[in-house]
């Protein structure tokens, strides 16, 4: 090919990509569009929004908003509440299915390709259709309205996931290792912990971050297994806030703002691993 | 390689007593409450009643019939737009940093609540929000689009949300399906003449075909079981133009009482779901003999 050839055929591959990225771009910023607003709304006073034409930067600024939410004792049990009800469903979630996982990866069990199929089986499981017996059973077991019951039905759910992308992930790591540590005497518990654990921590992070985002996120058991603001979450708070008659728009935004930053910070540090989970995970 | 299995069951035995406990139990138990009835407080068999009820009434079949456009459009949706995004991050861009940043961002949907998307989208949607400002202001219509209160858009309204929501998801895992197709095999099709298009149509679109058939499903039977858009934001309404299966049985049943009905109503969702998820399984595990 000539040299002017090859150079118009840069060009062109050049323009594609400008004009691939330009477009991408632009489909990026149009789905940041409700994020940003939303962030906008919080920060604004309430003359300000619904204006018309609307204005995506404010002409005064104010925090008044997040800092009347964080003031109430309500929201700030809300918070508490998730926060519990994260990290107590992320630590067992995680435990349970480190073990499972390991479990299925490492024993040729009779039985165990039906398990892992009815595991697979549950995680596609709707909630709803579960909604009644757990409404009973709350009720029947004393944990209605109960964070505790909320924390039993949402490691139930999260379980199916995290048991078999850890499965997953186990699988890639060599068996070697545990093998010597046990000839050299550890039991397989220790190896697991000492051995295992801590080269399938990229693993476990992304498992981790999903099992967090899920149950921070969590709503319709949450709605149906609580009734006072004693066992119930920020979505609840959210969507009970949006329902009454009086829409405080700039709060609502403030309070949506406020329940997805622990997300996004979350996701910030971690999304090498999510995405790796995500893209290596369940669907492979 | 690998040890004797009586050890591997006390690995597993825990997870698997809990799911039994927590969600096998209830499955069952839900079945069993379709087939009774509660009068004056107790519960006592009723046989098929409740069915007969269900399947006799037009609020279910109209929830059928929204359940059915959500699906299908959600799951169309989700994976137009995931795909599409999915092959322009899996392009060489001129600067990799700004694709992983661009990657992180369309992410970001993915990250709210379903809570919290619909009070962003419930803003945007407002008489005097940011589309009824196009649609007028811009665009010079004479009169705003109730979308949410109006029956002829609520449920495109709610599909639109729910298409923002999730196509994250399905975006990342096309990604790492597009991420392990062989290179070898588009420079062999290049080498046979095949442009862009015929590129994509014979080797992507096959190489993909196993990834689009696991999350199309999961997509259908997420959408059909989804009920946090539907009644943070239209509550079934106006009317019952955006009542899906889904949400008739939280409303029949959590907000109306009847649970019996809703037991009915459940087992009927989960007889559908079943057929959907024998097939899925039939694919997944045929393919994932060969690297077990």
């Amino acid at each position: 090919m000539s040299r002017a050839g090859r150079r118009r055929q840069r060009l062109r591959h050049g323009l594609g990509q400008a004009v691939l990225v330009g477009l991408t771009l632009l489909a990026t910023a149009a789905i940041l569009v409700p994020v940003v607003w939303m962030f906008s709304a919080a920060v604004r006073p309430i003359r300000e929004l619904l204006t018309y034409p609307p204005k995506l930067i404010p002409d005064t600024v104010t925090v008044e908003y997040f800092l009347r939410i964080l003031r109430q004792a309500k929201y700030q049990r809300f918070f508490a509440n998730s926060a519990v009800l994260s990290l107590v469903s992320l630590g067992a979630t995680l435990v349970l299915a480190a073990l499972a996982g390991y479990g299925f990866s490492r024993f040729r069990m009779r039985g165990g390709k039906a398990m892992l199929v009815g595991i697979l089986a549950l995680l596609m499981l709707p909630r709803v259709t579960v909604i009644v017996p757990y409404f009973r059973l709350a009720h029947a077991w004393g944990v209605y309205d109960r964070l505790g019951g909320l924390i039993l039905v949402n490691v139930a759910f999260l379980l199916p996931m995290a048991t078999w992308l850890l499965k997953g992930y186990l699988d890639s790591v060599p068996v070697e290792l545990e093998e010597a540590a046990m000839v050299d005497g550890c039991t397989r518990l220790r190896a697991l912990w000492a051995i295992i654990l801590p080269l399938a921590v990229p693993g476990l992070v992304g498992v981790g971050t999903f099992v967090f985002i899920g149950a921070w996120n969590e709503y319709l058991l949450a709605v149906v297994l609580t009734d006072t603001p004693s066992a119930q979450t920020l979505t609840v708070g959210l969507a009970a806030f949006f329902g009454e008659y009086v829409r405080d728009w700039n709060s609502i935004m403030a309070l949506s703002t406020l329940t997805s930053v622990p997300l996004m910070l979350i996701f910030v540090f971690f999304q090498r691993w999510v995405v790796q989970g995500m893209t290596s995970g369940a669907v492979k | 390689m690998f040890a004797g299995s009586a050890r591997g069951y006390l690995f597993v035995a825990p997870a698997l007593a809990y799911l039994a406990l927590m969600a096998l139990y209830p499955l069952v138990s839900v079945v069993a409450m379709s087939f009774q009835d509660v009068a004056e407080g107790h519960w006592r068999f009723a046989g098929g009643r409740q069915y007969a009820r269900a399947l006799g009434d037009g609020l279910v079949w109209n929830s059928v019939r929204n359940t059915a456009i959500f699906t299908v459009a959600s799951t169309a949706l989700h994976l137009a737009v995931g795909l599409a995004l999915a092959l322009a991050l899996n392009q060489t861009w001129f600067s990799r940093t700004l694709r992983n940043f661009v990657r992180g961002a369309l992410i970001l949907p993915w990250l709210f609540s379903t809570a919290a998307s619909a009070l962003m989208w419930a803003l945007l949607y407002h008489p005097f929000g940011l589309f009824n400002y196009l649609w007028v202001g811009v665009l010079g219509r004479p009169a705003v689009i109730q979308f949410l209160g109006d029956p002829t858009t609520a449920l495109a309204a709610i599909i639109a949300v729910n298409t923002w929501k999730s196509y994250p998801f399905y975006m990342v895992s096309l990604l790492g399906g597009l991420q392990g197709i062989p290179l070898e095999l588009y420079d062999a099709a290049k080498v046979d003449g095949a442009g862009a298009w015929h590129r994509f149509r014979f080797v992507t679109l096959p190489q993909l075909r196993p990834v689009l058939v696991a999350i199309s499903t999961i997509d259908v039977i997420t959408s059909f079981g989804h009920v946090d858009l539907i009644s943070m934001l239209t509550r079934g309404g106006p009317g019952v133009s955006t009542e899906t299966v889904a949400y008739h049985v939280y409303k029949t049943a959590l907000l109306d009482g009847n649970l019996p009905y809703g037991s009915a109503v459940s087992t009927l969702m989960l007889v559908i779901l079943t057929m959907f998820t024998v097939v899925y399984l039939r694919l997944v595990t045929g393919r994932q003999r060969e690297s077990w």
